[in-house]
């Protein structure tokens, strides 16, 4: 069955159905879980980037207070590679008894050479390599590994011919941490006989946290439940129970008693999670009217001590994917580091940066409004596409992007307001930048959902889904009092338990398109039934009944009895039914574009932007209110990436410096702009997903609006006042 | 965190008592915003904390013709809010104002936020041993030092005072009543801040069985500001810091003082651009060559020449809010 044509909820602004739990604290997350009996568990780390274990002395650990037990995770002879690398792990009463545990423990290590920057990692030969073979790629224990190399044909002979302009320029963001505000953990606790194991876990993918366990310890999965009513940010981090999930359920079994494990904030920010940072030289050519024929990029950037891209290779240059010549070469830096984690569009931010950022370059070299640059070199709709997908994002993105600039263009007033790079009076330059972004965003399946309607009118929604705070139990609810003629306050739903199915992990965008489908399916599948059970009692026929707002409307003689009364008609008999997620009904593949306004204080190089707008689309919008705040958050974390975050890494201890919120720094309101978002509802496209899209071009379009106010390139992020002061004083 | 024996005396007298005369088995507790965060990193690790919860006699703000007593348990929020002393010293207030978020102003007390310990990352950081613990060397010196000191000349620690207070109460002539085991004895805040170099040093003159009882401002007709560059608007440290007082007159400025805040291991006072002002009408092309003389001794380190820039901005602007010019600077 297709969307409704339509719909009296669905698209509209519906508050979060557990905002008033999480605002007064009666939402319980995993850290807010307090078992009786429960202990505390802390995982003692390498604090050297490289070192190997020569022995582990756990002898003290019996004399210290509140110990339990401790389980222990690398032998001597383990070759730690960054510095956080898990040892062992202890448990105890307290918690601040199980950190003097981890001090009563005395490891002696053998420290080995590290790279914690990319310079320094980048100019060691083969041979001198500090990080290893990656553990999951091939062997090539080298730091600095080709990542890429690709060119048009006859790009050498044929890309510049013809061009008028050219720019060469340098752009660049560093490593950055997830930050989740809960932190990873879990608390664990085995049944009496230690055949079924329960975890409270901050996870995006609840049944793949519980299969995990269930594989780590050898039982089957039924008998691992995993929970997670409410879940503080994840950003592409949380898919499983991690090595601390298995310390903490091993300590369980040991001492027979439910044991919390969560990462402090040091911790959070130096296992938990990194986005990688790239670096690039681009160049971009074109000629006098501003048609791109050129597209050069060398970057390279740090996964950390793991393998992995940094860049999406195969999206540069990103959206404007049909410059006729490319060139492009990228180079994975790897250093005694975490490894990186997805975080919210991988690649995708640092594609942007090192594109969107090189376009008003080009464009101040054309001398034209980059805005009309832009527009003049989108992709075209893809012919192919729209003869066998119309309604998808390659069959439509020209057309998409075109109207998405003519909104946001009225709606910063870009004709008024955009000057010429570095023009403006005063001490403090005002700017104007923009950024393009594309995502997928597809839903897919299982997602089972059953939907049980009893006599008192109650309606259950239950899946195994998880609500990462985007707004996924509320959309659960909308979609099914749309087909109920119910309110969303009317629904319950249960999600976040691994008991009740499979589901798919929440990356990629694809919880809101992977679900909703699932719960139109259930919800159309219970109301069949349940006018099918309710219409002999109704002295109906099933084909006449049909749900109205409240109520059930007899077509036959125009009766209309409310939902409640039709509902007590059920007795002792509930109706139940099932669905799942099926195609046709969500989509992917969406495109957004971004303004910010910067005020540069040219004196002191602080840059504070004050105001910003975000036009996105993301098909038929199920939650306006819920899509408008992921929007917003979106930007808020991009305006973050662009102005103060950065995991700085000290050179000769290996250490990071700022593994807190205190020196790596996260903006506070005062710090935020005024944000304007302009959804586009496209009905016709099905469900897309949200939730990275909106981040991606917020730093490239922050890095842009700089550009604009001082006419001077700030080549890496964050733009701070120290690297302002330094690209103006080039600028002299 | 280690565990330790809790002491809540009622007098100062008290207090000292239970102090030792050596640093790091007893410490003295205030709002706690610094002293526990250190416990939790195992950095500092007391056997026995004093808190000054229960002394009364630190308490409260008073505004007399001649001077201003704060005890030192004021919190930053009551000095930030009081109408007094705002109309008198707004370089005190607004520098207490903007002290971390509300949390920390609501918690944070006066004489806390002048013995605080350094915000440096290695010294913060339990696995490096850096020189103010039993450490041979300074990880800052050559390591990440974008927010350390410009003026460290002579030290081998290249921290920067963290107290926000204390330039602008140096400006103003400020004194601490200290109470020590056998007296009370009187200190300008100009000779209470030191470098520290190692272990059994702190930020400050202070011996380990003293205690700051309160701060004594003489009243008298002093223009005074202070002007913090910040990357963050919101919860963070200033980049640099300026905080000035002078007298009006015919002749134009007497009497000046210019002190920096975040720029060296201790409040830095500028009696060059103290020279520079004297006598001068306050303009943007004076204020800017204090600024400047201000800033002609700085010796950056490896990544902080920026902060440089930043004191001749921070002191030009501090001494045009002073004298109620125009912020230019704002829109």
């Amino acid at each position: 069955m297709p969307w409704p044509t339509t719909r009296r909820v669905i698209g509209t602004k519906v508050s979060r159905l557990d905002g008033p739990e999480k605002a007064t604290g009666r939402a319980k997350y995993s850290y807010d879980i307090n078992r009786p009996g429960m202990l505390h568990a802390r995982i003692l780390r390498c604090p050297h980037a490289h070192a190997r274990i020569k022995s582990i002395d756990t002898a003290a650990l019996e004399k210290v207070a509140g110990f339990r037990a401790f389980h222990i995770v690398r032998n001597a002879g383990f070759e730690c590679r960054f510095a956080g690398d898990e040892v062992l792990g202890v448990c105890a009463d307290t918690e601040e008894h199980a950190e003097d545990c981890l001090r009563a423990v005395r490891v002696d290590y053998d420290v080995l050479p590290h790279a914690v920057k990319e310079a320094d990692a980048r100019r060691l030969g083969a041979g001198q390599g500090t990080v290893g073979s990656p553990p999951n790629g091939p062997q090539n224990p080298a730091n600095a590994q080709p990542g890429g190399d690709f060119a048009t044909a006859n790009f050498d002979e044929q890309a510049y011919q013809g061009t008028s302009h050219q720019i060469e320029g340098t752009y660049g963001v560093p490593v950055i941490s997830h930050q989740c505000l809960e932190s990873h953990g879990l608390v664990a606790e085995w049944n009496q006989d230690q055949s079924e194991l329960t975890v409270w876990a901050s996870t995006q993918a609840v049944p793949n946290t519980a299969n995990q366990l269930a594989q780590n310890f050898k039982i089957p999965a039924a008998r691992v439940r995993c929970i997670t009513h409410y879940m503080g940010g994840g950003f592409g981090s949380k898919f499983g129970p991690d090595i601390q999930g298995t310390v903490c359920a091993e300590l369980a079994r040991k001492t027979r008693a439910p044991v919390k494990l969560m990462l402090d904030r040091a911790e959070e920010v130096t296992v938990g999670g990194q986005r990688p940072s790239a670096y690039g030289t681009v160049k971009v050519a074109g000629n006098r009217q501003g048609d791109i024929r050129a597209f050069e990029v060398d970057c390279y950037g740090s996964p950390g001590v793991g393998g992995g891209a940094t860049v999406n290779f195969n999206l540069l240059p990103y959206v404007y994917v049909t410059v006729p010549f490319v060139k492009r070469r990228h180079q994975i830096v790897r250093m005694n580091v975490q490894t990186a984690r997805a975080m919210r569009a991988p690649g995708h931010p640092q594609n942007c940066i090192l594109t969107d950022q090189a376009l008003d370059d080009l464009a101040a070299a054309l001398n034209m409004n980059p805005m009309e640059l832009r527009l003049r070199n989108l992709p075209p709709n893809d012919p192919n596409a729209l003869k066998t997908a119309p309604n998808t994002y390659m069959a439509r993105r020209n057309s998409i992007y075109r109207s998405q600039i003519e909104i946001i263009r009225k709606m910063c007033d870009w004709d008024r307001a955009w000057h010429p790079p570095g023009r403006g009076d005063g001490v403090v330059k005002t700017g104007l930048g923009m950024g393009l972004h594309t995502w997928g965003g597809g839903g897919r399946g299982p997602n089972p959902t059953r939907i049980t309607i009893s006599a008192d009118g109650s309606v259950l929604v239950q899946s195994s889904s998880q609500d990462l705070g985007t707004g996924q139990r509320t959309v659960t609810a909308i979609v099914a009092a749309e087909i109920f003629g119910l309110e969303p306050t009317d629904i319950t739903v249960q999600i976040g338990e691994s008991q009740h199915g499979p589901s798919t992990p929440s990356g990629g965008s694809t919880t809101c398109p992977g679900t909703a489908p699932a719960v139109l399916n259930a919800a159309e599948a219970a109301r069949t039934a349940f006018l099918a059970a309710i219409a002999p009692r109704l002295n109906a026929q099933a084909g006449d009944l049909v749900i109205e707002r409240g109520s059930i409307l007899n077509r036959a003689n125009n009766e209309r009895t409310p939902w409640r009364q039709a509902c007590a008609r059920l007795g002792q008999n509930p109706v139940q039914a099932n669905g799942d997620w099926a195609a046709g009904l969500s989509d992917q593949g969406v495109g957004g574009v971004q303004v910010a306004e910067v005020k540069v204080d040219t004196e002191t190089g602080v840059v504070r932007c004050t105001r910003f707008w975000a036009v996105q689309d993301c098909g038929l919008l199920i939650n306006k209110l819920c899509c408008e705040s992921q929007v917003a958050g979106g930007v808020i974390m991009g305006v973050n990436y662009a102005l103060f975050e950065e995991c700085i890494y000290d050179r000769a201890t290996g250490r990071q410096v700022n593994p807190d919120m205190e020196f790596y720094k996260l903006g506070g309101i005062q710090d935020m702009p005024q944000i304007y978002v302009h959804m586009m509802d496209m009905p016709e496209r099905g469900v897309i997903g949200i939730g990275e899209p909106p981040t991606i071009s917020t730093a490239a379009a922050v890095g842009n609006a700089v550009f604009n106010a001082i006419g001077v390139r700030v080549e890496h992020a964050p733009f701070t006042p120290e690297r302002v002061l330094a690209a103006l004083a080039r600028r002299k | 965190m280690k565990n330790f024996t809790y002491f809540r005396p009622t007098t100062p007298e008290q207090a000292v008592a239970l102090l030792e005369n050596r640093w790091g088995n007893t410490e003295l507790l205030a709002g706690g915003t610094d002293l526990h965060d250190l416990q939790k990193e195992y950095v500092a690790q007391p056997a026995r904390v004093v808190s000054l919860s229960g002394v009364n006699a630190l308490a409260g703000i008073t505004v007399d013709v001649k001077s201003v007593r704060i005890g030192a348990n004021a919190k930053l929020a009551d000095i930030a809010n009081n109408a007094q002393l705002k109309r008198l010293f707004p370089s005190l207030t607004d520098a207490a104002d903007q002290i971390g978020g509300p949390q920390i102003r609501n918690m944070g007390t006066l004489g806390g936020n002048l013995c605080q310990r350094n915000r440096c990352w290695y010294f913060r950081d339990e696995h490096t041993n850096c020189l103010l613990k039993t450490g041979q060397r300074c990880f800052a010196l050559d390591g990440e030092n974008k927010y350390h000191a410009i003026f460290s000349q002579g030290h081998r620690c290249v921290i920067v005072n963290p107290s926000t207070l204390a330039p602008a109460l140096v400006a103003l002539g400020a004194s601490a009543v200290v109470q020590g085991p056998n007296a009370r004895r009187t200190v300008e805040l100009a000779r209470f801040f030191r470098a520290p170099g190692a272990n059994n040093e702190r930020e400050h003159t202070l011996e380990a069985n003293e205690l700051v009882v309160e701060v004594t401002i003489p009243v008298g007709n002093l223009a005074n500001a202070s002007y913090e560059v910040r990357h963050k608007q919101a919860y963070d440290w200033p980049l640099v810091q300026a905080a000035v007082s002078f007298e009006r007159g015919d002749g134009g400025v007497r009497n000046p003082r210019v002190v920096l805040g975040h720029v060296a291991p201790t409040p830095h006072v500028s009696e060059a651009a103290a020279r520079s002002i004297t006598g001068q009408g306050i303009t943007e092309a004076t204020a800017g060559a204090a600024g400047r003389a201000a800033a002609q001794d700085a010796k950056p380190l490896s990544q902080n020449a920026y902060k440089v820039k930043l004191v001749e901005v921070a002191v030009k602007r501090a001494l045009l809010i002073a004298a109620g010019q125009k912020r230019y600077w704002e829109l």
